[in-house]
C-alpha cells in the first residue's frame, strides 16, 4: 500500500493547513487507489489520478482552511539537553516572541506594572525625600526646633517663641550647645536695574554657624554682628550667580535691601538650603532685649533652632529650656497679645526635621499607603491576566508536558516570561517616575515644605528594584502553580488534553477572588478620592465672608525712607486716587491686612462697658487699619450701622466697626443693631499712640470674614479709619481693586500709579483673590488630585480585571453555554449566566470594600473640609461606578457568548 | 455566476441530503453522489472538501473523528439540527424552481 500522508505533506508544506485536514485528504486518496485498483484500473493510471486529485486540491490550498482561529504560534525552544543558562537565553528570547506576537496583551500588563510601580515609587520618593532624607546641613541629628507655648496655645506664627525665653536661654546653656533664631522677611533689593522683591532670613550671628555648613567665599557672621549701623549679609549661590555673575571680589562689596546698605561678607555653597530655596541671602540680627533702654518692652516671635549636646534627651531639654525661659524678663502684656494666655512659658524642643514636616507627614504617609494598595491591584491585575495567558496556553503546554517537559522546565519558562515582562515593566515605572519627579514641583503646593530635597537617588531606586521583583515573582507564581497542575496532567497522559481543563473551576475560584479584592481596594480609593474631592470643592466654594472673585490684590512694600507714617499715608492715598479713576475699577482700598496675605496687628485695652454696668472689660482684638472703601471693595456684609466714611477724619468723632464676633465675645452677644452707638473707652487709641484720652464708638457691625482656611477660628476684629490714625507706619501696605471685568488686567494700573508716585516703590505678590484663594487651597487640591489618579487607575484596573475573569468564564464555559443554546435558552439567560459569576465577586469586593472604607475614612478627617468621614454621597459614587464598569466590561463577552453559535463551539471543544 | 451559485447550492443541497440519512465520511459522500446521479452532475472532487469545511463553518454539518472495530480512524460527518432546517428550506425552495422550470417548458411546448 502506498503512503499517501507523506505526498500530501510534501504537496501542502507550508500552507499551514491543519493537520486534520491533511489527514482526511490522505485518507481520501487512500480509498480512491484502492477502489481503482479494484475497479482493475492499473497502478500508474491509479497513481496518475490521484496525482491530478492533489494538484486541484493544491491548486486552491486557501479553501481548504476550516478558518479556525487560534493565537499566534510561537514555536517554543527546543530542549534540553543544553546548559541551564543556554536555555534560559532561549526561553528569553522565547519570551520576547510571544510577546510581538501578542503585542497588545504584554502592553496593558507592562503598562499597568509601569504605573503602579510609578505610582509607589514616586510617592516614594517624596516621602523620602520630605520625611526621611537627612537636613542639608552638617550633623543634623541634634538639631530641634524649639517652640514656646502658654497655656498650651501657641504664638500667633505657629512654631514661634519669643525674644525673653531666647535670651534667657542664650545667657545660660548647659544641655545645648547652641541656640540661634531666624526670621523670614521680603524685601525689596534696589541698586542697579528695576527694584526687585527677594526673600531674604534674617537670623542670629549663631545660626548658620550651627548649621556648620562652611562658605565658599568670605566668612559666616560673627558674635555681635547685625546691630544698628553694622549690617552685613551672606549670599545665596543663586543670588551671587544671577545678580553678581558669579564676581570673584564680592566679599565686601554692598547691597541695598529696603532703602538699607549691607556689606557682603560671605557666600554659601549651591546646595545650601535655609530655612528653605526661597531664601536668596542672610543678613545678621541681633535678638533685641525684652527690656528696652527706653524703658519700653519689645517682644518678637521668631523661629529658633538649637543644637542638643550629645547624649541629652529632648525632655531634659525641655526642662531646661523651660526653666530658662519662666526666670527670663517677663514680657507682660506683650505675651499676652502674641500668646492670647497669661499661663506659665512651656519651652518644648522637636528633632527639626520632624518638625519641618509634620504638617504633611499623614498625608505623605496615606498617599503612600494608598499608592502601595494600587500597585497591589496593578500586581493581582497582572497575575490574574498572565494566569488568563498560561490557561490559554494549556494546549501548549500540556503537549509539552506530555512530551516530557518537567516540571522545572515549564516553571522557568512561565518565570522568566514573567520576569521579561516585570522587568519592562519596571523599567517603564521608574522612567514614569522620573517624568513625575520632573513634574512635581508644580504639582506640590509651593508651600510644601522640603520639595527641594525630593529625588531619585539609591533608596528609591532599591524600591523600584524590590517593586519590580515582586512584580515578577507575583505573576509568575500563579501561572506557575499552574505548571504544577500540568505534572497531573502528564500523568494521566491518554487524556492529557481533556483533564487539563480539570482545574477550570479552581483557576475560575482564584480569578474571582482576585477580582472580588481589586473591587474592594478600588471601592477604597475611589471613597477617598471622592471625600477629597467633595471637601476640596467645599472648601473653594465656602461661604469666606468676602467675595473672592473680580479682586486684585497687592502689597506695597515702603522702605524706610517712608517711616514718617504721613509720608506713607499720604503716597498711598495719592495712589489710591490715581487708580480710583480707572476704567473697569469699582472700588479700590488699602488695608494694613487682607485675607489669605496678612494677619493683621493686634490690639488689647480695656473699657467700661455699659453694657456690664460699666465695669472693665479686656479686650484682645485684630485690628486693621482700612481705608473706606475696604468693606466694598471686599464684599463684606454690613450687618448693622454704617460702614467708614471719607467724612470720618481727624477732626472728626474716632469711630471703629467691630465684626460679629467681637459683638459676640465683648458685648455678650447682643443684636448687632444694639452694638451701634456703643463707646470702646479712650484704650483703642492711648494704644496708637496717641497722648490725649481720645473715646471710640462703634458706628457698623460686619459680618465675620474668615481670614485665612474657611474653616480656621474667628477672631474679634476692629476696624480703624486710615484717616483717623496717625501713626499707621507699616513696613507695608495692602491696595485691594475690585474690577467690573478681568481684574488681572488691571496690573499695569496699578504698577503705573505706583511708579508715578515713586520709581523706587516696587508692587509686590500681585495676585488675584481668586489666585489666593486657589493657592491656599493648594494642598488639599494636591491631595485629592493624587487620590483621584489613583482612584481612576484602580478604576481602570477594576474593569481590566471584570473584564478578563468574564471573557475568561465565558471562554472557559462556552460549551456550557453554547448546550444551553441550542436548547432553546434565551440569550438574556445565557448572559445572565455568564454575568452571575461576576456579579458575586463584584458584590463581594463591593461589601469588603465599603467595610474596610468605612473604618479607614476616619484617617481622612484631619483633610476633611465641610464634608463628614461618613459622607453617603462618597460613599454611594464609588458601588455605582464599580457596577456601571462592570457593566461596561460585561458588555463584549456577554454579546460574544450571545453572537456565538453553538455548534461551533460545540464542535471545537 | 448564475451557473455557479446553482452549483455551489446543488452540492450544498445534494451533501446535506446525504447527511440526512447517516453520517458519511469525505470520500463516501463523494462516491455516493457520483453513484447516485449516474455521472449526470458533473461534481468536481477537488471542491468536495472546501464544501464540507464551508458547511461545517456555518454549523450546518459537523465532523468528528470516528474508529470502528477493524477499519481505520476516519472523519465522519453528520447533519446538525441548523443544517437539517437548512436542507428543508433548500429542499422546498429547488423544488419550487423546478415546478416552475417545468411550467415554463410545458407552456413552451404545448
Amino acid at each position: 500500500m502506498r503512503d499517501f500522508h507523506q505526498r500530501i505533506d510534501a504537496a501542502f508544506a507550508g500552507t499551514g493547513l491543519d493537520r486534520d485536514i491533511l489527514e482526511e485528504l490522505a485518507q481520501h486518496c487512500e480509498s480512491t487507489y484502492e477502489t481503482l485498483r479494484a475497479d482493475g484500473v492499473s497502478e500508474g493510471a491509479a497513481g496518475a489520478r490521484i496525482d491530478t486529485l492533489i494538484a486541484g486540491w493544491r491548486a486552491n490550498p486557501n479553501e481548504l482552511d476550516r478558518v479556525v482561529k487560534r493565537a499566534p504560534v510561537v514555536t517554543p525552544p527546543a530542549d534540553t539537553s543544553r546548559s541551564i543558562a543556554a536555555g534560559a537565553v532561549a526561553d528569553l528570547v522565547y519570551a520576547l516572541r510571544l510577546m510581538r506576537a501578542q503585542p497588545g496583551s504584554a502592553l496593558v500588563t507592562i503598562l499597568t506594572i509601569a504605573l503602579g510601580v510609578a505610582a509607589v515609587t514616586t510617592l516614594f520618593s517624596v516621602a523620602n525625600g520630605v520625611l526621611l532624607s537627612p537636613l542639608p546641613w552638617g550633623d543634623t541629628e541634634r538639631l530641634v526646633r524649639i517652640t514656646e507655648t502658654r497655656g498650651g496655645r501657641q504664638g500667633r506664627i505657629p512654631g514661634t517663641m519669643l525674644n525673653g525665653s531666647y535670651n534667657a536661654w542664650e545667657e545660660a546653656p548647659q544641655l545645648i550647645e547652641s541656640i540661634g533664631a531666624y526670621w523670614g522677611q521680603p524685601v525689596t533689593l534696589t541698586g542697579a536695574g528695576e527694584p526687585a522683591r527677594i526673600e531674604t532670613t534674617p537670623l542670629t550671628p549663631s545660626m548658620l554657624a550651627m548649621l556648620k555648613v562652611d562658605p565658599i567665599r568670605g566668612r559666616l557672621f560673627e558674635p555681635g554682628e547685625g546691630k544698628q549701623g553694622d549690617r552685613v549679609a551672606i549670599l545665596s549661590y543663586g543670588f551671587w550667580e544671577q545678580r553678581f555673575g558669579l564676581r570673584d571680589d564680592i566679599v565686601g562689596q554692598p547691597i541695598v535691601f529696603d532703602g538699607v546698605q549691607y556689606t557682603i561678607v560671605g557666600v554659601m555653597p549651591r546646595q545650601f538650603r535655609f530655612p528653605n530655596a526661597d531664601a536668596r541671602a542672610w543678613t545678621a540680627r541681633q535678638m533685641p532685649p525684652v527690656d528696652m533702654p527706653n524703658g519700653a518692652k519689645a517682644g518678637t516671635i521668631m523661629r529658633a533652632i538649637a543644637r542638643l549636646k550629645p547624649g541629652v534627651t529632648p525632655e531634659q531639654a525641655n526642662a531646661e529650656g523651660t526653666a530658662r525661659a519662666r526666670a527670663g524678663a517677663d514680657a507682660g502684656p506683650i505675651a499676652m497679645s502674641l500668646f492670647g494666655a497669661r499661663d506659665p512659658i512651656q519651652i518644648s524642643v522637636q528633632d527639626a526635621r520632624t518638625k519641618l514636616t509634620e504638617e504633611v507627614r499623614p498625608a505623605i504617609l496615606i498617599l503612600l499607603t494608598a499608592s502601595a494598595l494600587l500597585f497591589a491591584t496593578a500586581i493581582a491585575n497582572v497575575a490574574n491576566m498572565q494566569l488568563a495567558r498560561a490557561t490559554a496556553r494549556q494546549r501548549e503546554l500540556t503537549i509539552r508536558a506530555a512530551l516530557g517537559a518537567g516540571t522545572g522546565r515549564l516553571a522557568r519558562q512561565l518565570l522568566i516570561e514573567n520576569a521579561v515582562i516585570g522587568a519592562i515593566g519596571a523599567i517603564g515605572g521608574l522612567l514614569a517616575t522620573m517624568a513625575f519627579n520632573r513634574a512635581l514641583p508644580a504639582v506640590l503646593p509651593a508651600d510644601f515644605p522640603r520639595a527641594d530635597a525630593i529625588a531619585i537617588d539609591g533608596r528609591v531606586l532599591l524600591v523600584t528594584l524590590l517593586l519590580s521583583v515582586m512584580a515578577a515573582v507575583a505573576c509568575g507564581v500563579l501561572p506557575l502553580l499552574y505548571a504544577r497542575k500540568l505534572q497531573i496532567a502528564r500523568a494521566l497522559s491518554e487524556t492529557a488534553l481533556a483533564s487539563a481543563g480539570a482545574g477550570r473551576t479552581r483557576t475560575a475560584t482564584v480569578r474571582a477572588l482576585i477580582v472580588a479584592s481589586q473591587v474592594a481596594v478600588t471601592c477604597v480609593l475611589v471613597i477617598g478620592a471622592a471625600l477629597l474631592g467633595r471637601s476640596f470643592v467645599a472648601y473653594l466654594n465656602a461661604d469666606r465672608g468676602y467675595d473672592p472673585q473680580n479682586l486684585l490684590t497687592a502689597a506695597i512694600p515702603f522702605p524706610q525712607s517712608y517711616a514718617p507714617p504721613e509720608r506713607s499715608s499720604t503716597a498711598l492715598h495719592r495712589i489710591l486716587d490715581r487708580v480710583k479713576t480707572r476704567p473697569g475699577v469699582t472700588h479700590a482700598a488699602i488695608s494694613t491686612s487682607l485675607p489669605l496675605v496678612s494677619a493683621g496687628g493686634f490690639l488689647s485695652f480695656t473699657f467700661p462697658s455699659s453694657l456690664r454696668g460699666g465695669s472693665e472689660v479686656d479686650v484682645e482684638t485684630i485690628r486693621r487699619i482700612v481705608s473706606p472703601e475696604y468693606f466694598a471693595a471686599l464684599g463684606i456684609r454690613l450687618r448693622a450701622g454704617r460702614p467708614l466714611t471719607a467724612a470720618d477724619q481727624l477732626t472728626t468723632a474716632r469711630v471703629a466697626i467691630v465684626n460679629r464676633s467681637f459683638v459676640r465675645k465683648y458685648f455678650e452677644d447682643v443684636p448687632v443693631e444694639r452694638a451701634i452707638g456703643l463707646s470702646l473707652g479712650t484704650g483703642v487709641f492711648r494704644n496708637l499712640g496717641e497722648k490725649e484720652r481720645i473715646e471710640t464708638t462703634i458706628v457698623g457691625v460686619v459680618d465675620d470674614v474668615k481670614q485665612d482656611a474657611p474653616d480656621g477660628a474667628l477672631q474679634p476684629e476692629l476696624f480703624l479709619s486710615y484717616a483717623q490714625v496717625r501713626n499707621t507706619y507699616a513696613s507695608q501696605a495692602f491696595v485691594v481693586l475690585r474690577t467690573a471685568d478681568d481684574p488681572a488686567a488691571h496690573v499695569e494700573t496699578l504698577r503705573t500709579a505706583l511708579h508715578e508716585e515713586d520709581p523706587t516703590l516696587a508692587l509686590d505678590a500681585v495676585m488675584t483673590m481668586d489666585e489666593r484663594v486657589g493657592r491656599s487651597a493648594a494642598r488639599p487640591r494636591t491631595y485629592a488630585t493624587l487620590l483621584g489618579g489613583f482612584a481612576v487607575f484602580a478604576l481602570l484596573i477594576a474593569g481590566a480585571g471584570l473584564f478578563g475573569v468574564l471573557s475568561y468564564s465565558v471562554t472557559q464555559r462556552s460549551r456550557e453555554l453554547a448546550v444551553r443554546t441550542a436548547l432553546g435558552a434565551s440569550r438574556s439567560a445565557v448572559v445572565t449566566v455568564a454575568l452571575k459569576q461576576v456579579g458575586v465577586a463584584l458584590v463581594a469586593g463591593l461589601a469588603i470594600g465599603l467595610a474596610l472604607a468605612a473604618g479607614l475614612s476616619k484617617n481622612l478627617s484631619p483633610f476633611l473640609f465641610g464634608v463628614s468621614s461618613t459622607d453617603w454621597l462618597s460613599f454611594m459614587v464609588a458601588p455605582l461606578m464599580l457596577i456601571a464598569i462592570a457593566i461596561v466590561a460585561c458588555i463584549v463577552p456577554a454579546r460574544r457568548v450571545a453572537r456565538t453559535d453553538p455548534v461551533q463551539v460545540l464542535r471545537q471543544v | 455566476m448564475l451557473e455557479r451559485e446553482l452549483k455551489r447550492g446543488s452540492a450544498e443541497l445534494l451533501i446535506l441530503a446525504l447527511l440526512e440519512e447517516r453520517e458519511r465520511h469525505g470520500y463516501d459522500i463523494g462516491k455516493q453522489i457520483d453513484e447516485r446521479s449516474d455521472g449526470t452532475i458533473v461534481f468536481h472532487i477537488t471542491s468536495l472538501y472546501p464544501t464540507l469545511y464551508r458547511l461545517e463553518a456555518k454549523g450546518m454539518i459537523e465532523g468528528r473523528w470516528v474508529e470502528k472495530a477493524g477499519q481505520r480512524r476516519r472523519r465522519y460527518y453528520r447533519l446538525t439540527p441548523g443544517g437539517r432546517g437548512v436542507l428543508v428550506r433548500q429542499r422546498s425552495i429547488w423544488q419550487n424552481f423546478a415546478k416552475a422550470i417545468n411550467r415554463v417548458a410545458g407552456i413552451k411546448h404545448a
